[in-house]
Parts: structure tokens; C-alpha cells; sequence
């Protein structure tokens, strides 16, 4: 049997003053204590330095366009958005119009790609900090919660393009992780998947114009977005999205 | 020069085993006493040496050295890898003989303590005795090379033990009142180490303080505070305090109320490190996350430990600057590991305690102007090491433009956590973003690039498919595009440009390839005029294919 190094009537305080390196400092338990001077002081000490977060702190402010088709202007942390649109119609920008508002703000976006196309070009087009920007590239089903999932953690806006065969059950769990972590999840319903959980508000794609400018028939594009949604965004809205080229 | 009593640093007495990587690991194996020994740890630049015996040193063996520059000038070197957790296993015997004369101890990192003296120095008859004494009791250990120091304030007795090198003996008591005039003639460099934990990039301010010809500390102290402020930022006040001798924060004279501190019962208790590491981790962002939330940052920490049995133990560490995660966590590792391995408990660890000390306002820390919240980048690296961790290091990257013609050319992926390289682009200036590049496709670039092309049909008005001549001629002007990823299969064209005729190798007649850019009628009613699917068609060998969708 093991030695007992401390007779059982001693109490664990008067032990520590024996036993340890620096009874002053190492073990509080002994000190008169004073906790609420010692707080208030604490606090006087901190005034100048502790963060302050206000309320629209907490929500995503959208530059641009979007400001006028999204209630508010801003986008909610810890809320969903949906994505949808046609290929070619412009769901795909609209995405990085959005991760674009996260990473003007210093923070970091992401995007999970179903099946790695995607033209970080157009998003360092649309205002998107490329160095704030990390793209994964081909992640299989089995791990696609996981990943979105981890990457929810750690930064503020997750671009997920919903591939076939999302679970109902997944969705629900990626919905509140996004809320407890205060992150925003895009999803993007670019592949013809639909993505089975909800969404605070759903931008829509319409349509593209495209003006032609001297050799190029591409050039200045006019994007049709339409924005319905729930709470307040309940009332469809629609406008342009104008991008000179 | 001296400062009012509030901002004037305790006395204190820093310890110091020189080469204690070396010491620790000759006390492992006694075979590599008196043969020639480096430590060596991977650096920015490949494993360098970070620690070396005094044998390797007559050799020209200098810490820093690459191990291969090193191995050259050495024959015969024994070179060992660095294992932080067992230096701090090796030292706490030196800790345990200490503290058996002096208490307060505080240990800076394997082979360095400090501890103020002013109650011990009494007991023992003055400063000069108590070295004497603790250098006396560390010898008995075998321990030959001990060195110690005592000056008012921590970076000075670190700097007063190191000193002791020059002077050819084993303390430098500097005297009460002279510490500024003993900091003087040092270098600016001695504050790298110092300034770096808190702030980052300490070593870019000493690089700047000795480029605008402030190459000693007497030099940087005569400054004006409000100027230095002005000037460096806070790092710089921290510095220029230190440079004076000063306190490093105006220190809050309290106890910590037990609200911050954190605390854990272990059940079952742990035994092996790793399972109370893993605890002691969670502890550590806890007690980091609490005190970021209110503004306070720690330079000290107290871990403590109870056991099954009823021990307890408790052990102070400290850090230049302020506590970081990672500097948090690796000191409860060293400390768990010293307690668990070295046979000092007898049972399992049942609680685990973690108490800020010292703490202070984080003025330090402060929205960087240009790459964000420092927090917020340490928060995603974090998570998208994760992923890299789940899918492998190649799938998580950030873009670079490349530079090119086609879109898919322009895109150079970097996984994330290499270096971006922008400079790699010939001809690229800052503040300009793609410098022009010949021949490239105009207009904005696309949202969906294929890589490779997906195989699609541009015909003409005729059904026929469209061909491009040697010159760059088109037989018809093209009408219709068919590709699977386009809605609908595809459909006729509202308008096109191009084609842009590229030579791939000119050296090679048959690698050309011409451009269009098309936009696909996408059946969508009252999209209004010119409304479609733009993409970007290559056509080469005869066979058309769609390179990119302007989503």
C-alpha cells in the first residue's frame, strides 16, 4: 500500500503551506481575502482594456448592393443563409458578395466546395481578402458535417456548396453550431442538392445581364437578386446587383 | 534615474543553469559526460542548435548554428533532440533543493528561476550570503555550472546571472539603486525575447531600435516615455520600461478573487501526463477566455495539484510579456510531467487548479491595423489545422493569382499554413493587383473554372461545328453551345466575342488553342436584355470544351 504523505487530521490548507514552493502567493486559501476590494480594483484596472462588444457588433454589416436587398443591412452572427440560383445566374458571386462583408471586417471566411470549381479570382473580384479566405477542396459525404462542423469553430463565415445527400439530422446540428459558435453558414444550392434544414433568409439568383465592352461580350454584369425569408425579411424584395467589369 | 517607489521592481534573484538541455541530458546518460553535446530544435530555418556543451563551444560550435555547419566543426559531436518535458523533469530536482531555502519561487522555464529575495536575504545576512548559499546548495546536486544574479525586477537578475559569464564568476549582486546603471551598456537585443511573447515581432523592434542608432538600453531609457509611446506602440512602452528598469505593468496589489481561478476534479484521478495535460488545456483556455473577457491579462500562473492521497502541490511559472495559450498549456505540461514522472506524487492527480498571478490590463493586445484580430487568426488556424488534420494538408488552401491567360491559369493554390508567395509574379508592384499580362482573357474573372475543360459543342448557325483556322480565323461565326454543366444542356447564343488565338508552344505547330467568350441564352423569361449564362469556351484540336461559367 501506497504511503499516506499526510496525516488524515491535518487539513488540506495547513498541508499546502508545508508542501508547496511559496505559501504566500500559491495558495490563496490562507490569505485574509478581501474579493470584493480586490474586484473592484480588478475592475478599475481593466476599464481601459476590456473589450467591449456592442450589439451591431454582433451582426455582419453587408457593403454594397446587398445592404438595400438584406433587412437591415446586416447579416445576424449565428444565423443560416440559403443561396440559390441556376448555373451561370450568379449564385456563386452572391455567395462571395457575402464572405466578402466578413473578411472586410478582419475576419476569416471558408468555403467547402463539392466539387472544387470554384474561381477564388471571382472572389478576390467581388472584395473578397484572399489571404482570409481558405478554400477545402473535394471533401467526401461521409466527412461533410465534420468538416463544416470544425471550421464553424474558427471562423466567422462558412461558404458550404450542399451536395446530395445532406441529412436532415446533420443540417439541424450544423444550424446550432452556427449559433452557439456566432458564426454565419451560407449554404449554397449550387449543385442541384437542396439543403433540408432552414435558412434565416434565402438569396436568389435570378438572372445575369451582361454588357458588352469593347472586345468582350463579358464585361459589366447586372445581377438580379431576389431575397425572401422569414421574421423580417418575410416580404420578398428583388434589385440589382451591378458590377462593372 | 530612479523612479518613483510604485514603478521601482522587487529585488530579485534569478538562477541559472547555463546549457540546461545539455545538463539534463548528460543526467540522463552519464556516457555523454565530458564528450561534445548539442541540443538541437527545429527553427524558421531547419533544426538549429540550441543548446551546446562547453566542449562542443571550444570546437566554434555556436547556438543558432544549422546541425549540419555544426557536425563540420565538431568531429565526434553527439547531437540530441530537444525534449523540453524531460529538461523540466531534470530540473525539478534543482527546484526542490531551492525551495527547501527560499520561498516564492518562480520558474521562468526549464533552468531558469527567480524569486524575490528581500525576506530570504534578510534570513540569510544579505544578498551576497543567499546566492552563496543557493549556488552552494545547487552544487551538491553535481550540478557544476550554476550562475545567479540579483537586481531589482526579473529581466534584470536574468541579465545580472548572464552577466556573471563576462565577469568570470558565479553571482553579480548589482546593488539596491544601480539596477538602470547596470541595464545601460547592454545591447537593445536583450529585449527581444522579452517583448515577443506579448506582443509579437519583438525582434522587429529591436531591428528598428538599432537601425535608428539606439544600440544599448541607456540609450533607449533616456527617451521620453510619451514619445516612445507615441512612437512604438505598447511593445515599445513595455520595452523602454524594462530598459529602464522599471516594473513592466503598474502591478495590481491584490489577490485574485476566486472567481478566476479554474479549477477541475479528476475522476478518475490521472496518472499518465497526457490525461491530466489534456484537462490542464481546457483549464488553460478557460482561465484565458475569462480573463481576455475582462481585460486582464496574466504574467504569472500558479499550478496546484492535489492527489488521491491528500498531497498537495503547487508550483508558480512565469513568462516574459504575458501568458498566450500555447505558453500557458506547455508550462503545465512541463510542470505535470516534472510532478508525474519524477515520482513526486504517490497517487493519481484528483484536482487540478490553475490561479492567474500578476495580472494586468492586456493593453498589449489590440486589433492589428491591417490582418484583423490576432485572436480571431489564432482561432481559425486553429480549426483549419483541423481539417487538415481530417482530409489531409492538401485540402485546405488559400488562392494566389498566379498570373496567366486563361483563368485556369491564373489560379496557383498554396495549402494553408505554407507560405504565400505574391512576389513570385514577374513584374508585379505593390498596391497593383495583376500586372497586365499578354494575351489574357478580358473581362472579370469567373466564379466556376473546370479544370479541365468540360467537353462541350459550339456550332455554328448551320449546326456545323465551329473551327478556328492557323491565323485565327473562324469558319462561321458561332451560334449554339451544348455542354452538360450549363442549364439545360445549353442552347443559342446572345452574343460572343473572340476568338483570342493562343500559341501554347511556339516550337510546337499542333499546340494552339483559340478562346470565346459565349453568352448562352438560359431560358429564363423577362430576364431583360443580354440576360444569360456567359462562359468561357476553349476550343483546341478541333474539340470544344468549357473552361469557365461566370456564375
Amino acid at each position: 500500500m501506497a504511503v499516506v504523505a499526510v496525516p488524515f487530521e491535518k487539513s488540506p490548507s495547513e498541508t499546502s503551506s508545508s508542501e508547496t514552493s511559496s505559501p504566500e502567493t500559491s495558495s490563496p486559501d490562507n490569505l485574509p481575502r478581501r474579493d470584493d476590494e480586490a474586484r473592484a480594483r480588478l475592475h478599475e484596472v481593466a476599464r481601459g482594456a476590456a473589450p467591449v462588444v456592442l450589439a451591431r457588433d454582433r451582426a455582419v454589416p453587408l457593403p454594397g448592393p446587398l445592404d438595400d436587398l438584406v433587412p437591415g443591412g446586416t447579416v445576424a452572427r449565428g444565423s443560416v443563409l440559403r443561396v440559390t440560383g441556376r448555373p451561370g445566374a450568379g449564385a456563386t458571386t452572391v455567395g462571395f458578395e457575402l464572405a466578402a462583408a466578413v473578411t472586410a471586417l478582419g475576419e476569416w471566411a471558408a468555403a467547402v466546395e463539392v466539387d472544387a470549381t470554384l474561381g477564388p479570382l471571382a472572389a478576390a473580384g467581388a472584395g473578397v481578402a484572399l489571404e482570409r479566405f481558405a478554400v477545402v477542396r473535394r471533401v467526401p459525404l461521409a466527412r461533410w458535417a465534420t468538416v463544416i462542423a470544425a471550421l464553424l469553430d474558427g471562423v466567422s463565415l462558412v461558404l458550404a456548396e450542399v451536395p446530395r445527400g445532406v441529412a436532415l439530422g446533420d443540417a439541424r446540428r450544423l444550424e446550432a453550431r452556427a449559433r452557439e459558435r456566432e458564426s454565419v453558414l451560407v449554404v449554397a444550392e449550387t449543385h442541384g442538392a437542396v439543403w433540408p434544414g432552414g435558412a434565416a433568409f434565402t438569396l436568389h439568383a435570378a438572372a445575369s445581364a451582361w454588357e458588352e465592352h469593347g472586345a468582350s461580350v463579358v464585361d459589366a454584369r447586372r445581377l438580379r437578386v431576389e431575397v425572401e425569408g422569414r421574421g423580417a425579411a418575410a416580404r420578398p424584395r428583388a434589385g440589382e446587383l451591378a458590377r462593372a467589369g | 534615474m530612479e523612479g518613483p517607489a510604485s514603478t521601482r521592481p522587487r529585488r530579485t534573484c534569478a538562477l541559472w543553469c547555463p546549457d540546461w538541455p545539455v545538463v539534463a541530458a548528460r543526467r540522463f546518460d552519464p556516457a555523454l559526460v565530458d564528450t561534445p553535446v548539442v541540443v538541437v530544435d527545429r527553427g524558421a530555418r531547419g533544426k538549429v542548435v540550441v543548446s551546446a556543451s562547453a566542449e562542443a563551444r571550444a570546437e566554434g560550435v555556436a547556438v543558432g548554428l544549422r546541425v549540419r555547419e555544426a557536425e563540420a566543426r565538431c568531429a565526434g559531436l553527439v547531437v540530441l533532440d530537444a525534449d523540453d518535458a524531460a529538461d523540466s523533469r531534470a530540473f525539478e530536482l534543482v527546484v526542490r533543493a531551492v525551495e527547501q531555502l527560499v520561498p516564492r519561487l518562480v520558474l521562468e522555464r526549464p533552468g531558469q528561476l527567480s524569486f524575490p529575495t528581500r525576506g530570504p536575504s534578510r534570513y540569510f545576512g544579505g544578498d551576497d550570503a543567499l546566492v552563496a548559499r543557493i549556488v552552494a546548495c545547487v552544487r551538491e546536486l553535481d550540478i557544476a555550472n550554476v550562475r545567479a544574479g540579483v537586481a531589482e525586477g526579473t529581466f534584470a537578475a536574468g541579465l545580472a546571472a548572464r552577466a556573471t559569464e563576462e565577469r568570470g564568476c558565479d553571482s553579480v549582486v548589482v546593488p539596491v539603486g544601480e539596477t538602470p546603471a547596470f541595464l545601460a551598456p547592454w545591447p537593445v537585443t536583450v529585449l527581444a525575447g522579452s517583448v515577443d511573447a506579448t506582443h509579437g515581432g519583438g525582434g522587429d523592434l529591436v531591428d528598428l531600435l538599432a537601425r535608428l542608432g539606439l544600440r544599448t538600453l541607456g540609450v533607449f531609457a533616456e527617451l521620453p516615455p510619451a514619445a516612445v509611446l507615441g512612437r512604438f506602440g505598447p511593445p515599445g512602452v513595455l520595452a523602454h520600461r524594462l530598459a529602464r528598469g522599471e516594473v513592466e505593468h503598474e502591478p495590481v496589489a491584490t489577490v485574485p478573487p476566486d472567481e478566476l481561478l479554474e479549477a477541475i476534479e479528476l475522476d478518475p484521478p490521472a496518472t499518465r501526463v497526457d490525461e491530466a495535460a489534456f484537462a490542464a488545456k481546457m483549464l488553460a483556455d478557460r482561465l484565458l477566455a475569462h480573463l481576455d473577457a475582462l481585460g486582464l491579462c496574466c504574467a504569472r500562473v500558479i499550478v496546484e495539484a492535489e492527489t488521491e492521497h491528500g498531497e498537495h502541490f503547487s508550483r508558480t511559472w512565469r513568462h516574459e510579456g504575458a501568458l498566450t495559450p500555447s505558453t500557458l498549456v506547455t508550462r503545465v505540461r512541463w510542470q505535470l510531467d516534472a510532478w508525474l514522472l519524477t515520482d513526486t506524487v504517490t497517487a493519481g492527480i484528483s484536482r487540478l487548479v490553475l490561479a492567474p498571478d500578476d495580472l494586468g490590463p492586456a493593453v498589449g493586445r489590440q486589433l492589428g491595423f491591417w490582418g484583423g484580430d490576432p485572436a480571431a487568426a489564432d482561432r481559425a488556424g486553429r480549426a483549419l489545422a483541423r481539417v487538415q488534420g481530417m482530409l489531409g494538408p492538401d485540402a485546405v488552401v488559400t488562392a494566389l493569382d498566379g498570373g496567366g491567360r486563361t483563368p485556369a491559369e491564373r489560379i496557383r493554390w498554396v495549402p494553408w499554413g505554407e507560405p504565400r508567395e505574391p512576389g513570385r509574379v514577374p513584374g508585379r508592384e505593390p498596391g497593383r493587383e495583376v500586372p497586365p499580362w499578354p494575351g489574357a482573357v478580358p473581362g472579370p474573372a469567373p466564379a466556376r473554372v473546370f479544370d479541365p475543360p468540360v467537353p462541350a459543342e459550339l456550332v455554328d448557325a448551320a449546326g456545323a461545328p465551329v473551327a478556328v483556322s492557323g491565323r485565327g480565323e473562324p469558319s462561321a461565326p458561332p451560334a449554339g453551345l451544348r455542354c452538360a454543366v450549363l442549364p439545360d444542356g445549353g442552347g443559342p447564343l446572345v452574343a460572343w466575342s473572340g476568338p483570342w488565338a493562343h500559341d501554347l508552344r511556339w516550337w510546337d505547330t499542333r499546340r494552339r488553342r483559340a478562346l470565346w467568350q459565349v453568352v448562352v441564352e438560359n431560358g429564363v423569361d423577362g430576364a431583360g436584355d443580354g440576360a444569360g449564362v456567359a462562359c468561357l469556351v476553349v476550343l483546341e484540336r478541333g474539340r470544344a470544351a468549357v473552361e469557365a461559367v461566370y456564375d
